[in-house]
């Protein structure tokens, strides 16, 4: 589903991904650990269109097609979704009207009319449930006012709406309590399915006791230095980043 | 561009061939008075930016053609749409023509027309000069009761001849005590040059409520200029909202005089501008005596080649300790080729008051713009959804509710046009 290879970008002057690879196929999840700085969330921009990460060398193919050429919101039609780290506050656009937008424009573009608005109400109630999300963050402004984790399962409120191909989900679990995890792994895993591929970007293990990945991915000064099985994220939470560092330059 | 004079002869003989009525005496003052002062050119300070020269030229060649009224039967269907679009009770000028056929008696409101009972005020302003010097008919309304529906004054225009002026001017008095809701709402169509001006004067009386929103979507174009004086009984309150969608060049003032304690006014405006529009919104809000409060908040949308000014002005007057004058000025350019001109003054001449002014001018927040793109929302409707939001803060605040619905409709459509694809 997506190839990275040798994928090289700066932000102004500053080099931050120097030649990362990485091969995610449909049903797989996978977890990609580091550092701060190492390249982690501007892996999770570059992939969603983000144009102030200026790519300097190397290509992403996404479902056979060279994905930098697309503009954000095509890529995002094709399936790409981006959970934020830091979810943008919009003052005055209703959550239910962006959720609603952005499931019709992705309809639209598959050749389908827009969403019955009964059917949408309803589904999206159900997602909520599932989250312990209140209904009525339905009708307030996207993202105005809401707690950390209140943005954290609107993310994922959006992304279980929009059931997108290949979802990448940027330090989701970081200032989360333990409710708001296990309700936001919980979003996560229902959305475990063979056509899809999830990418959790993360600081910490604690994530991946509740959404296990099939694979773990290292990254350090923006290259991906190891690749393991779930055990790695185990050894790395015991051994500390160092240790990887160590390995990596040894 | 040297700057247009009017035609003092020419203004003359069109206010010697209206018919000799209770108006006549007014008509004469105010004639000479503009004969002494002239019309504002760019020199004085508070026209600066807006050129009058545009208006100027339509008048006089009006006033050499004639300066002939045109019948207002094809704005029938006009009227009927608006009506439809809010539910109020309508009094009409069409071609500064006055039309009381729609309204329905009622028994909170009393209606004379001017040429019945007396003349209205000659302030000795220039435009307002100007409007009572042509001035056909216009009318004198008493609220003494509060009403079922907000009482309407649709100020209607069809620019059918090559170049047409028309006034309008209605005295609104709400009694002592009464709530009252009114609705300006400013119309123009047609091929042919047209300016419009309009006075409003609103007397607020104690302890009353008054809630007066104006809606000025006339033709791209056509020139307008409209006048609002307010003055404020004792514990009084004013909620006004202006919204400026339409127009070529458009100028309002507004003046709100505070001479009594406890009054209370609120000053909102929102103005979208496109290419050719020039928009300015001047207010001036005298504080004579505290305690009382004023707040003033206009927003603007500019995309394409526009300017639009926005000078918001707060006297505290010698003594007038207790005051509390706020004013804030926020502006969306979406173009590099659209000009504001924003200026919050405050003189304060009394020691014990509270003020406060903020203008921001800024373009969309390219993290907001991109979040909505990665929900596949492509950069025009990103922009779109963004202005939106930034003017329903205002719209959602509007005071007369039975306009909102309008208002958020034309507010919409207007910015559907304004946010086109080549939005940067």
């Amino acid at each position: 589903m997506l190839e990275v290879i040798n994928l090289k970008s700066r932000v102004g002057d500053t080099e931050i991904l120097r030649g990362l690879s990485l091969s995610v196929n449909a049903g797989e999840v996978h977890a990609i650990m580091g550092p701060n700085g190492s390249g982690k969330s501007t892996l999770a921009q570059v992939i969603a269109g983000n144009d102030d990460y200026v790519v300097t060398g190397g290509e992403v193919i996404y479902k056979g097609n060279n994905l930098l050429d697309l503009k954000p919101e095509e890529r995002a039609r094709e399936g790409i979704f981006l959970g934020f780290q830091y979810p943008v506050e919009i003052p005055g656009v209703n959550n239910a009207y962006l959720l609603k937008a952005a499931v019709n424009a992705k309809r639209k573009h598959q050749g389908l009319g827009d969403v019955d608005a009964f059917e949408f109400l309803k589904l999206a109630r159900e997602k909520m449930a599932v989250l312990g999300m209140d209904p009525k963050f339905l009708n307030r402004g996207v993202n105005e006012g809401f707690s950390g984790g209140e943005k954290k399962r609107n993310e994922i409120l959006q992304m279980a709406m929009l059931e997108p191909s290949l979802a990448i989900l940027d330090e989701t679990d970081s200032g989360l309590d333990i409710d708001a995890l296990k309700a936001v792994a919980e979003g996560v895993n229902k959305l475990r399915h063979p056509d899809r591929a999830i990418v959790l970007v993360t600081h910490y293990q604690r994530m991946l006791d509740y959404v296990e990945p099939d694979f773990v991915h290292v990254l350090s000064e923006g290259k991906i230095v190891r690749s393991g099985d779930k055990t790695l994220a185990l050894e790395l939470e015991e051994k500390g980043y160092e240790w990887v560092r160590e390995a990596a330059n040894g | 561009m040297k700057q247009a004079v009017l035609s003092i002869d020419g203004l003359r003989q069109a206010v010697q061939s209206l018919p000799d009525d209770a108006l006549t005496a007014a008509r004469e003052a105010a004639l000479a008075s503009i004969g002494t002062q002239g019309l504002p050119t760019v020199r004085h300070e508070d026209w600066k930016y807006t050129d009058l020269s545009s208006a100027i030229d339509i008048s006089n060649r009006w006033l050499a053609d004639g300066a002939n009224t045109e019948s207002a039967a094809p704005l029938a269907d006009t009227v009927k749409s608006i009506m439809a679009s809010i539910d109020a009770n309508w009094l009409v000028i069409a071609n500064g023509i006055v039309d009381l056929t729609h309204f329905v008696e009622s028994s909170g409101i009393k209606i004379e027309r001017f040429s019945d009972s007396a003349a209205p005020l000659v302030m000795e302003r220039p435009l307002a000069d100007l409007n009572v010097a042509l001035l056909r008919d216009g009318l004198r309304i008493q609220i003494h009761a509060e009403t079922e529906k907000p009482l309407g004054v649709l100020i209607v225009d069809e620019a059918s001849a090559a170049a047409t002026v028309s006034q309008a001017n209605v005295e609104i008095e709400v009694a002592a005590g009464c709530n009252a809701e009114i609705v300006e709402y400013q119309s123009s169509s047609g091929g042919g040059d047209h300016y419009g001006n309009s006075v409003v004067v609103l007397k607020i009386g104690q302890a009353a409520n008054a809630s007066y929103v104006r809606i000025q979507d006339r033709r791209i174009g056509h020139v307008h200029t409209g006048r609002i004086s307010v003055t404020l009984g004792a514990d009084s309150q004013l909620h006004m909202a202006g919204y400026d969608l339409g127009g070529g060049l458009v100028r309002n003032d507004v003046d709100i005089d505070l001479s009594e304690p406890g009054a209370a006014a609120t000053v909102n405006g929102l103005y979208l501008a496109g290419d050719g529009q020039h928009i300015d919104n001047h207010t001036r809000v005298d504080h004579r005596v505290g305690p009382a409060s004023s707040s003033q908040e206009y927003r603007g949308i500019l995309n394409g080649r526009c300017r639009c000014v926005w000078n918001g002005k707060a006297i505290v007057h010698k003594g007038a300790d207790g005051t509390d004058a706020r004013q804030t000025n926020h502006n969306l350019l979406l173009s590099d080729k659209a000009e504001i001109d924003t200026k919050p003054q405050l003189e304060i001449y009394a020691d014990d008051v509270k003020c406060s002014h903020g203008t921001t001018v800024g373009q969309l927040d390219e993290a907001a713009l991109f979040y909505l793109r990665t929900r596949g929302l492509d950069r025009r409707q990103a922009t779109q959804i963004l202005t939106h939001a930034f003017a329903a803060d205002l719209v959602s605040r509007t005071p007369v509710t039975a306009t909102r619905d309008a208002i958020t409709a034309l507010v919409e459509s207007r910015l559907a046009e304004l946010i086109t694809d080549n939005v940067s």
